[in-house]
């Protein structure tokens, strides 16, 4: 009961930050210097089409009317006409969440699971080696530049030995060939994935397992962690089972914490692997002053943000008794 | 009385620094720092020798391509014939001007902020954390780009200034926090009914115990801002006025030379993540030096 | 053979500022049953005999030299395996809940039967739960509060899972360290009584370390009052309480009030502990003591024979 009280008031929270987002959204696109209705109509289109959308979007009406013709588009997903593309946004922006969330989420998911695996690790040999090796190791590739390492990667991995395609997410050959199944596109699609997810990879694993790290030596000062001793625990137990799931609650906050910066990231990271997702439609439309997608494809990256952080504080609701009684 | 007795600041200053002094990784994060200050200092030599090596203008009047490292060109040059040596020099400077304005800024926000949400309490509390809930969330590299689809090129100055106006909310929380602990001393107490004005409270017995802190994060938003920036010259959105590492990765990139030039491709890369890591270690010693709990093992009974 | 000795055991741990001597020369010894207080100031030393006879030093901490006998054998000597194998089974300790004894993210049922499971290693987990049911009910916490975490216990609650926990395996010893400080003084009697009474039915041993010397004279059989990492006087408790030998113990004895004795004046004690890196070669009480003669500074204090079990560690008694 308690926890759905407190993932209900999250949601709200969310939803009144992503309407303010919305809103700010609107007044920038409207009122920057420069003539608005040039960036919502392509200037290539018909003057009688560029009427009819101009009526369609408000754009001969006070801002006020304006605001509430953009919330209708909004809610009933309509988002205008990408310039580039010719198409309506939303479909545009439709087809590519799949790819980005995909992408991101792995990479998340894979670069905590790792980074706190490693934490451990490094905790148990303090001052020793092997938590030398992962402690400097983890500082060195987190503060690796991004694009800088995606190019690398391309370098070495896809061109001087050739193991893996340079950029893309699909090989055509095998996604026009009618005969491939399921898994022979999923298995391509996963071989495309290599490296941009060890770049995003990466570069997270290191901020969690520094986390971890310190975390799990701060817990294993605790007083339960010494009446699990007392209790004639083995060393492993202890750690496991009574260090580890009340170390882990500090890096589930901080995956929390650095969903925008990790977003930040895939963006960068789908741009220089040429990966059709959200953060490099952005990168593109905006460099193509393709206004409508631009603001689109921000808007749905706000959302993708905004639902993690739910996911996010669900997850550690769940790991932590005291947010779920 | 001793000098180190007659001024408590200098005194915890060599407090803390002879314990910055045994963390390696803290030393090594010096040493590299100052390196790269010395990297900008010189950034002003090569176009003296010869107008060729400016790092923008300077085009090498034999060169018309890309060219490996020589006697002429320690590093090489770029397609035009610029010299990576001096484009490199200059990104040190970019860097950090970059980088401490930007951090500076978002500092002095996010403790100003800090402290009057956590000083005022109440209604400007619940507004202003609110308010930083929202902003931390938002991915700043994008939402500059989202700027720059509205407003154009941006100038270097104004995506310092708008790095700094996304990035302050993560300290302003850990100010507040300390604010309202130290709002319950009795020290602030003591001073209230001394009858200290709240502007007297704030600057003289607020912020002195604050600032550490502030200073401590100060190391992580440098680095944060740098990446920002170099991020988003990467990207081609950049100052085209100014020679920065993410610029030259984007020349890099954009003009195919990532597979043919590695003498190109890897200084800019390097010196970015370098100067990330030595700021992120600076950051830790200092941690150690600030956080009172490291030093937990000590105690007994 | 005693249930438990500890014979002249000395404990330091290696700071940055050198060897800090802990704990230097204590001997006690518990008979089945009985329970033996030890007070003293916080950093006497107290609780970090307590962690040596539980074998949990912190990895700075090491005993010296003396021997620690539980039935008989010196722990101090066994194997890491060994010691893992007898704690809580034949000593167990009653930590202080509102040190967060209790793991917050763990049933409070599943944390006591795990103690139970990790000894009786072919038992059933339900069989175990079964049995920390049976120790809710001696406890009296209600059953149904087995599936509960922690955060959902009241501070009196906490404690009693704490000491039903202590109970879990039958031990022959327990020490309890602060068990009842930061419990209100109603919640405290009540969790003092209870501890009394198990220790009757399962005949228990039981050290009681506390800083307050009033709830040990009620519990304790002997006192053993500490100082700077020495015992300084140790006897039966009415002794020690009625005719205090050692200046120290007077001190303590007049700076608290006390349940059983008349009311007097709270007299605090001026002055600071010694520094335990470098102890003072005299009598370490001696800068505080209102009876200090020259000698004291110089001349290590020897222990004074009072008598039926009573002695002193002071030159003047």
């Amino acid at each position: 009961m308690e926890l759905r009280k407190y993932i209900g008031r999250r949601l709200v929270q969310v939803v009144i930050i992503f309407f303010v987002i919305l809103t700010v959204l609107f007044l920038l696109f409207r009122l920057a210097p420069g003539d608005p209705v040039s960036r919502m109509v392509d200037p290539d289109m018909t003057p009688e089409d560029a009427h009819r959308l101009k009526v369609e979007l408000g754009l001969d009406k006070p801002l006020g009317i304006q605001y509430l013709v953009y919330l209708k588009n909004f809610f009933t997903g309509h988002f205008g006409y990408s310039f580039h593309y010719g198409e309506p946004v939303v479909n545009i922006i439709w087809s590519r969440l799949p790819n980005t969330v995909l992408l991101f989420t792995t990479s998340i998911i894979l670069s905590a699971l790792v980074g706190v695996f490693l934490g451990k690790i490094a905790s148990w040999h303090k001052g020793k080696k092997t938590d030398s090796i992962l402690t400097i190791g983890a500082l060195v590739t987190h503060t690796l530049f991004l694009p800088w390492l995606a190019l690398i990667m391309i370098w070495l991995f896809s061109y001087k030995f050739g193991w893996f395609p340079i950029t893309g997410m699909i090989s055509e050959d095998v996604w026009l060939d009618p005969d491939s199944g399921f898994i022979a596109k999923s298995l391509d699609v996963m071989y495309h994935m290599v490296l941009p997810l060890s770049t995003l990879f990466l570069i997270h694993f290191g901020a969690y397992l520094l986390i971890m790290r310190s975390s799990m030596l701060e817990t294993l000062k605790e007083d339960y962690i010494l009446t699990a001793r007392a209790k004639g625990l083995e060393e492993k137990v202890i750690r496991d089972h009574h260090a580890a799931p009340n170390a882990a609650l500090p890096v589930v906050t901080s995956v929390g914490l650095s969903l925008a910066f990790s977003i930040n990231g895939g963006a960068l990271t789908e741009t220089v692997f040429t990966w059709p997702g959200i953060g490099r439609e952005l990168v593109f439309s905006v460099s193509q002053n393709d206004y409508p997608l631009a603001q689109a494809s921000f808007l749905l990256i706000a959302a993708v943000v905004l639902v993690s952080n739910v996911v996010v504080d669900v997850l550690y609701a769940y790991l932590d008794p005291r947010i779920r009684y | 009385m001793t000098v180190r007795e007659r001024f408590p600041l200098l005194n915890s200053f060599l407090d803390g620094w002879s314990i910055f002094k045994q963390s390696l990784l803290g030393r090594i994060g010096l040493v590299l720092l100052i390196l790269f200050a010395l990297m900008a200092v010189c950034s002003y030599i090569p176009p003296l020798i010869d107008p060729m090596y400016n790092p923008m203008t300077g085009v090498d009047p034999a060169i018309t391509c890309c060219t490996p490292p020589g006697m002429r060109h320690w590093l090489g040059t770029d397609f035009m014939g610029r010299d990576i040596l001096s484009q490199l020099l200059a990104g040190a400077r970019v860097a950090f001007m970059v980088g401490i304005s930007a951090a500076v800024m978002s500092i002095v926000l996010g403790v100003a902020i800090g402290m009057t949400a956590g000083y005022m309490g109440r209604f400007i509390d619940t507004l202003l954390m609110r308010l930083a809930d929202m902003i931390m969330v938002m991915p700043t590299l994008l939402v500059v780009l989202i700027l720059a689809a509205v407003f154009g090129q941006l100038n270097i100055w104004t995506i310092v200034l708008i790095i700094a106006l996304f990035r302050w909310p993560g300290v302003s929380r850990i100010i507040r926090g300390q604010t309202l602990s130290l709002k319950q001393r009795p020290f602030i107490e003591a001073a209230k009914v001394a009858g200290a004005s709240h502007s007297r409270i704030i600057f003289q017995h607020i912020m002195p115990n604050v600032l550490p802190l502030a200073f401590l994060f100060m190391t992580f938003r440098v680095t944060s801002a740098i990446i920002t920036e170099a991020a988003l010259a990467f990207l081609g959105f950049g100052d085209p006025g100014t020679v920065s590492w993410g610029m030259m990765l984007q020349w890099v990139w954009k003009t195919g030379h990532m597979f043919k030039a590695p003498y190109w491709l890897l200084p800019p890369g390097i010196c970015i993540s370098l100067i990330t890591l030595s700021f992120y270690m600076l950051g830790r010693a200092m941690d150690e030096v600030l956080d009172p709990r490291l030093r937990k093992e000590d105690q007994t009974d | 053979m005693p249930l438990l000795e500890v014979d002249n055991i000395s404990i330091g741990y290696h700071t940055r500022n050198g060897y800090l001597k802990a704990v230097e020369g204590v001997s006690f010894v518990l008979e089945e049953g009985q329970s033996l207080g030890l007070v003293g100031e916080s950093g006497c030393g107290k609780t970090t005999i307590g962690m040596a006879l539980m074998g949990l030093l912190p990895p700075n901490g090491s005993v010296s030299t003396g021997r620690i006998l539980l039935e008989g054998k010196n722990i101090l000597v066994m194997s890491d395996e060994e010691k893992r194998r007898i704690r809580w089974r034949k000593m167990a300790m009653i930590f202080q809940a509102a040190m967060n004894a209790l793991n917050p993210v763990q049933r409070v049922g599943n944390q006591i039967a795990e103690a139970i499971l990790v000894h009786n290693p072919s038992l059933e987990k339900e069989a175990a739960l079964s049995q920390v049911e049976g120790l809710f009910d001696l406890v009296g916490i209600p059953r149904e509060r087995l599936t509960d975490y922690p955060h959902q216990y009241s501070g009196g609650m906490k404690q009693r899972a704490v000491i039903a926990m202590a109970l879990a395996c039958h031990p022959k010893v327990i020490i309890a360290d602060e068990p009842t400080t930061a419990l209100d003084v109603i919640v405290q009697d009540q969790i003092l009584e209870e501890v009394r009474a198990l220790q009757r039915e399962f005949n228990i041993g039981i050290i009681f370390i506390s800083h307050d010397i009033s709830i040990v004279a009620d519990m304790c059989h002997e006192i053993g009052v500490m100082y700077a990492g020495q015992l300084v006087e140790f006897g039966p408790w009415r002794t020690v309480f009625e005719s205090p030998a050692h200046p120290y113990t007077k001190a303590l004895l007049s700076s608290f009030p006390t349940l059983t004795g008349k009311k007097s004046d709270l007299v605090p004690i001026p002055g600071e502990t010694p520094n335990l890196i470098n102890p003072p070669a005299g009598c370490r009480f001696c800068d505080r003591c209102p009876e200090a003669q020259a000698f004291c500074k110089t001349t290590p204090s020897q222990w004074v024979d009072i008598g039926s079990g009573h002695k002193a560690l002071c030159c003047r008694s």
